[in-house]
């Protein structure tokens, strides 16, 4: 599903943020993305979003190399990616329905299906009762299930989720995991970047480390 | 599909200038004033050119004849001038009648005239076009008439013509060199507004880029938004000046009497049509700067 070869992101000046990345993230897998702060996980994500452009490298996803995608191709590749940030980033102006209908406005969807499609995913993450309500109105983790469920209304093929827990009460952090765990058993290929070793220690499953850039533990 | 996304851009675009009333309010004025003024100029340039055209079809042309022309001569070089310059009126003026119009011009001072022992007068035919006659036709036809035999001198008022030709000019530049200033403020002002409007969306438009909207989709409602404004902006001077077509030129009417033949400036249902797709393209492409340099950086 993901290939990196030998990727490496520098900025003029700057020690390299990833140096010579190699790795291959299968179809349907869950990866903890693991590391100190400015290890590079944020950026590896970036890269895997078309937000960067490695300063060397391929990468393929889902068997399209995207260093060699056109400016015009970026938006079609995003499609069938969903991100999660830490600050969540919901429009502030918009319910919450909207904001979880926004991608499929882009996708061009009726507003009809838009409202039916929406308030299902909320109904997934436990907030079909906020649906006309405004983001700043909720819990912070509440915000994030409005994010992941953004992420994941038109039902992407991967979802990438950038310290999605970093801004949460550790009481929350167990319930929002748990959106991801679900979206990944109905087939998603989940990357979950963190600095929380505790998170790795309590849910096993493929961990990426990576330090100055470089990757140093898989497993 | 494209039915409903484009119902969607355009309801977006209708909000977004709801949302925001004073920037837009501020563009929508700056371009009503903008195309008011350089409408109400471009009216004001055009009745110029018009009193110009005016003055230079009111140039007559008179040849004066050899002094020992006789009147049977004169008279059929009246007639062939007549047969070359058949919309005017030729009038030949015999030397006793050129001298009784001195007497008349000369009023109390024509008793100088007595003491004259013989009419210093020459014969001479006055040509007077029907129609206007552009400078350069008048100056060619005055060659022409100069070669006829039995010509002594042409006289066309050459000097004013040759002023009026140079007005006409510099007024032309001028009025192009303004009216591109002033399309180009309201353009500035536009794009500055619009550039606020995605300055202050920017989040909105990362997460928009983000969820893989294209720039096409990112673009399209600021585009919108920007023509609305200018076709605003272009309603908002139109009617400013059919007002004052309406109220204020019918008193102003008495300033264009010494230019008889000159109609006041009318601004009619193409011009009108012409502003406001001048109004709409300013929005439009003043839009298209401040987001193509949004979605570059």
């Amino acid at each position: 599903m993901i290939q990196l070869f030998h990727v490496a992101k520098s900025y003029p000046g700057d020690a390299p943020v990833l140096d010579d990345i190699t790795l291959r993230i299968e179809k349907g897998e869950f990866v903890w993305l693991t590391g100190p702060s400015g290890a590079g996980k944020s950026t590896l994500l970036k890269l895997l979003f078309c937000a960067e452009t490695p300063t060397s490298g391929q990468i393929l996803v889902g068997g399209r190399n995207i260093v060699r995608l056109a400016q015009g191709g970026i938006p079609y590749l995003r499609r069938n990616i969903g991100v999660v940030f830490q600050d969540f980033k919901l429009l502030a102006n918009r319910t919450v329905l909207e904001n979880v209908g926004y991608s499929l406005e882009v996708l061009g969807f009726s507003d009809a299906e838009i409202r039916e499609r929406s308030r299902r995913r909320l109904e997934q993450v436990g907030l079909g009762h906020k649906a006309s309500s405004l983001p700043q109105r909720l819990s912070g983790g509440e915000q994030q299930r409005v994010a992941i469920a953004r992420a994941l209304v038109n039902e992407p093929t991967i979802l990438l989720a950038d310290e999605p827990t970093g801004n949460l009460d550790p009481g929350l952090t167990d319930s929002i995991l748990q959106l991801l765990f679900d979206a990944n058993a109905r087939g998603t290929t989940v990357v979950v970047a963190t600095h929380d070793r505790s998170l790795l220690s309590r849910y096993h499953r493929r961990t990426i480390g990576l330090e100055r850039g470089k990757v140093v533990v898989d497993a | 599909m494209i039915v409903h996304v484009s119902l969607r851009l355009a309801r977006r675009a209708f909000v977004n200038l709801w949302r925001a009333p004073l920037p837009s309010l501020v563009s929508v004025l700056t371009i009503g004033l903008s195309l008011f003024l350089g409408a109400s100029f471009g009216l004001g340039l055009l009745t110029a050119r018009a009193l110009i055209s005016s003055w230079g079809a009111q140039a007559a042309i008179t040849l004066y004849l050899e002094r020992g022309t006789t009147d049977d001569q004169a008279r059929a070089l009246a007639q062939d001038v007549q047969a070359r310059v058949a919309d005017a009126s030729v009038v030949y003026v015999d030397r006793a009648t050129a001298l009784s119009r001195l007497r008349v011009d000369l009023g109390d001072l024509a008793g100088a005239l007595d003491g004259l022992s013989q009419n210093p007068l020459p014969p001479s035919i006055e040509i007077s076009p029907r129609t206007a006659l552009a400078p350069a036709d008048l100056r060619i036809l005055s060659a022409q008439l100069a070669q006829l035999p039995g010509v002594h001198d042409v006289d066309y008022g050459r000097e004013w013509l040759d002023k009026l030709e140079a007005l006409g000019r510099a007024s032309r530049s001028f009025g192009v060199g303004a009216l591109a200033a002033v399309v180009a403020a309201a353009l500035l002002v536009v794009a500055n507004t619009i550039r606020l409007a995605v300055y202050a969306r920017r989040d909105e438009i990362e997460i928009m880029k983000l969820v893989g909207a294209t720039d096409g989709y990112v673009r399209a409602p600021f585009l919108l938004e920007g023509m609305l404004q200018g076709l605003i902006g272009a309603g908002l001077a139109l009617t400013a000046v059919l007002s004052m077509q309406r109220w204020l030129l019918p008193r102003a009417e008495a300033a264009f009497a010494f230019a008889a033949g000159v109609l006041p400036p009318r601004i009619g249902p193409s011009q009108g049509a012409l502003l406001l797709g001048i109004g709409a393209a300013v929005g439009l492409f003043g839009s298209w700067l401040a987001v193509g340099r949004f979605l570059r950086t």
